[in-house]
């Protein structure tokens, strides 16, 4: 009886520690989309304005200001596609059906013993890799979104994280360097 | 009135809460003041990091005269188009949740820490806590003065408000240990300035947010000083691993006019409801007028990048000084340590009299937070002035 109670407990307890970090990463997610629409939007602002400048300027100026805001305008629309594929990472683990409420990143939390015995089956994955990896892609996320170039985040993540091969984080943040 | 006059004025008639250094500073421009006497003065101050688009920028200028020329205060028992539109422009340019006006930095602590406390007795947490590093600074103000940990333990201005700790800066395991179901929230400076400038690690930052993210505890970043562009991106979260959920801003939102900010994520945009907290003139049109034209300088990609790119120049010219020991901080929040020996108070009295403006926090550092408009040149002439200073001190200190 107090057996029975003392799982139950703890059941219940592991299922709120799945759904809090469930929705710790769900709003990450969504917090990020959110911020990386507004970036675009911006960065298309920026785009519009650097191209209005471009009537009223020498033209001698003009080439690298139009492509600046090419740039610019690439740049956003790559930090949305990686979005979407943090995206795709992360729900597999979370909820089968995308929709764009965060609600749609929650799932039923299994029954503790089903729970423990897909874990098992799962690849062993240290929690603290894991949060580092997250807060890794995190980091780099936040510092594209805040205007950092490749390299500013490279450094940072081989400071921080001493991650020596950012290529991966960094390419599908910013896309690939010789695009 | 000469320096002498105000200075008698000042013994007679106010607390003696400061020290002050012997300059009447009469105009300020940009990165420059001019005492009474006409002196110039560079100032790698900025009022503490409150002038940080540079003294009287004309953006605030116009913004203030304007507003003061049609309407100065109503009280927040009425709507106002500045402070709703400073909400927007704060909470979409960073946790996407609300903002809570206060008047200063230790004002919109204790909303964070309001927010925290019923945050934590909607989840049935009836003895909520709150967890610091040591070191950090958070106000003056009581609620934000027990969560000052080197403050809080002041006897002669006890007794302190319950239900505080902290453990040790940048120990990710004795914060795990530290925080659990009474926890309320996590309450952090991502750098600490006050303390000496020193960063808290990814990995005691990561600890923070996991250990909230267990318990539903919030995590909190007092951004006061890091906030508004200071660290090369307009929140100093951007450079960090984690996401806060509630941040504070005040020092430079104003550029000089009064005014703090507790910005919320979502998840704790809805916690304080009418009758919870409050302010006469916090989020007045001039102090939300103010801010939103600073936010118009600073919120700016090629600013932010300058200000990361100066910030690289300056620590470089600082490190090959003799009489530095380390450089520490992120973009234009620097604190230089100086090898020991060096008297750090006797070198900042000796820059102000040779015209730079700079701080001392802590014994042995100096603290620099020049306006994030300053120039190379102006960099170069300070790291100058401070090499010359050095050499004297060690000059005096070998002798």
């Amino acid at each position: 009886m107090r057996r029975s109670s003392l799982e139950t407990s703890t059941s219940e307890r592991l299922a709120a520690i799945v759904t809090a970090a469930e929705e710790a990463a769900a709003k990450v997610i969504d917090d990020a989309e959110a911020e990386g629409r507004r970036y675009l939007s911006d960065a298309q602002a920026e785009a519009d304005r650097i191209v209005a400048e471009r009537l009223s300027a020498p033209a001698g100026l003009t080439d690298s200001l139009i492509a600046q805001a090419e740039a610019i305008r690439r740049q956003s629309e790559r930090l949305l596609d990686s979005l979407a594929q943090a995206r795709a990472e992360f729900e597999p683990d979370l909820a089968p059906a995308p929709a764009a409420s965060r609600g749609s990143h929650l799932t039923a939390v299994a029954p503790v013993e089903e729970q423990a015995e897909a874990e098992e089956k799962a690849e062993p994955n240290p929690p603290g890799d894991r949060q580092n990896h997250a807060g890794a892609r995190l980091l780099a996320t936040q510092m594209a979104v805040s205007g950092s170039s490749r390299e500013e985040i490279d450094s940072r993540l081989r400071n921080g994280f001493e991650i020596d091969d950012t290529d991966a984080i960094l390419d599908a943040i910013l896309g690939p360097e010789d695009d | 009135m000469n320096l002498a006059e105000v200075q008698a004025l000042e013994e007679r008639y106010l607390m003696h809460t400061y020290k002050r250094g012997p300059v009447d500073f009469v105009r300020g421009e940009g990165a420059l003041l001019w005492d009474a006497d006409g002196k110039e003065y560079l100032d790698f101050l900025a009022g503490i990091s409150v002038c940080s688009i540079g003294h009287c920028h004309p953006a605030v200028v116009a913004a203030v005269t304007d507003q003061t020329a049609r309407l100065m205060h109503v009280s927040n028992l009425f709507y106002t188009e500045p402070m709703a539109r400073l909400a927007q422009r704060l909470s979409e340019s960073s946790l996407g949740g609300r903002a809570f006006f206060a008047n200063s930095g230790t004002e919109a602590n204790e909303c964070a820490i309001k927010v925290a406390r019923k945050h934590a007795h909607g989840r049935g947490v009836t003895a909520p806590e709150i967890v610091s590093f040591e070191g950090e600074f958070h106000g003056r103000t009581y609620g934000a003065l027990s969560a000052t940990p080197g403050l809080a333990k002041s006897e002669v201005l006890g007794p302190m408000l319950p239900g505080f700790r902290s453990v040790p800066r940048n120990d990710a395991a004795a914060l795990r240990g530290a925080v659990g179901e009474n926890t309320a929230a996590v309450l952090i400076e991502p750098i600490q300035g006050e303390a000496g400038v020193y960063l808290t690690s990814d990995e005691a930052l990561l600890a923070a947010r996991e250990a909230c993210d267990e318990t539903g505890a919030l995590l909190i970043f007092d951004e006061i000083q890091t906030g508004m562009g200071r660290t090369g991106s307009l929140w100093a979260y951007q450079q960090t691993p984690v996401r806060p959920d509630v941040l504070t801003a005040a020092k430079a939102l104003g550029g000089g006019v009064p005014i703090g900010a507790c910005i919320t994520a979502p998840v704790a945009a809805d916690v304080l409801q009418p009758g919870d907290h409050g302010s006469t003139f916090a989020g007045g049109p001039v102090a939300t007028a103010a801010a939103l034209a600073v936010l118009g300088v600073i919120d700016d990609p090629v600013l932010l990048r300058r200000v990361r790119e100066l910030g690289a120049e300056l620590r470089e010219g600082l490190e090959a000084l003799d009489g530095v020991r380390e450089t520490r901080g992120r973009g234009l929040m620097i604190g230089v340590g100086l090898e020991q020996g060096i008297d750090a108070a006797a070198v900042g009295a000796d820059l102000l009299a040779r015209g730079l403006v700079v701080n001392v926090p802590v014994s042995g550092t100096l603290r620099l937070l020049p306006p994030l408009v300053v120039d190379s040149a102006q960099i170069e002439k300070a790291v100058g002035l401070i090499g010359e200073s050095l050499s004297e001190a060690l000059g005096l200190a070998d002798s």
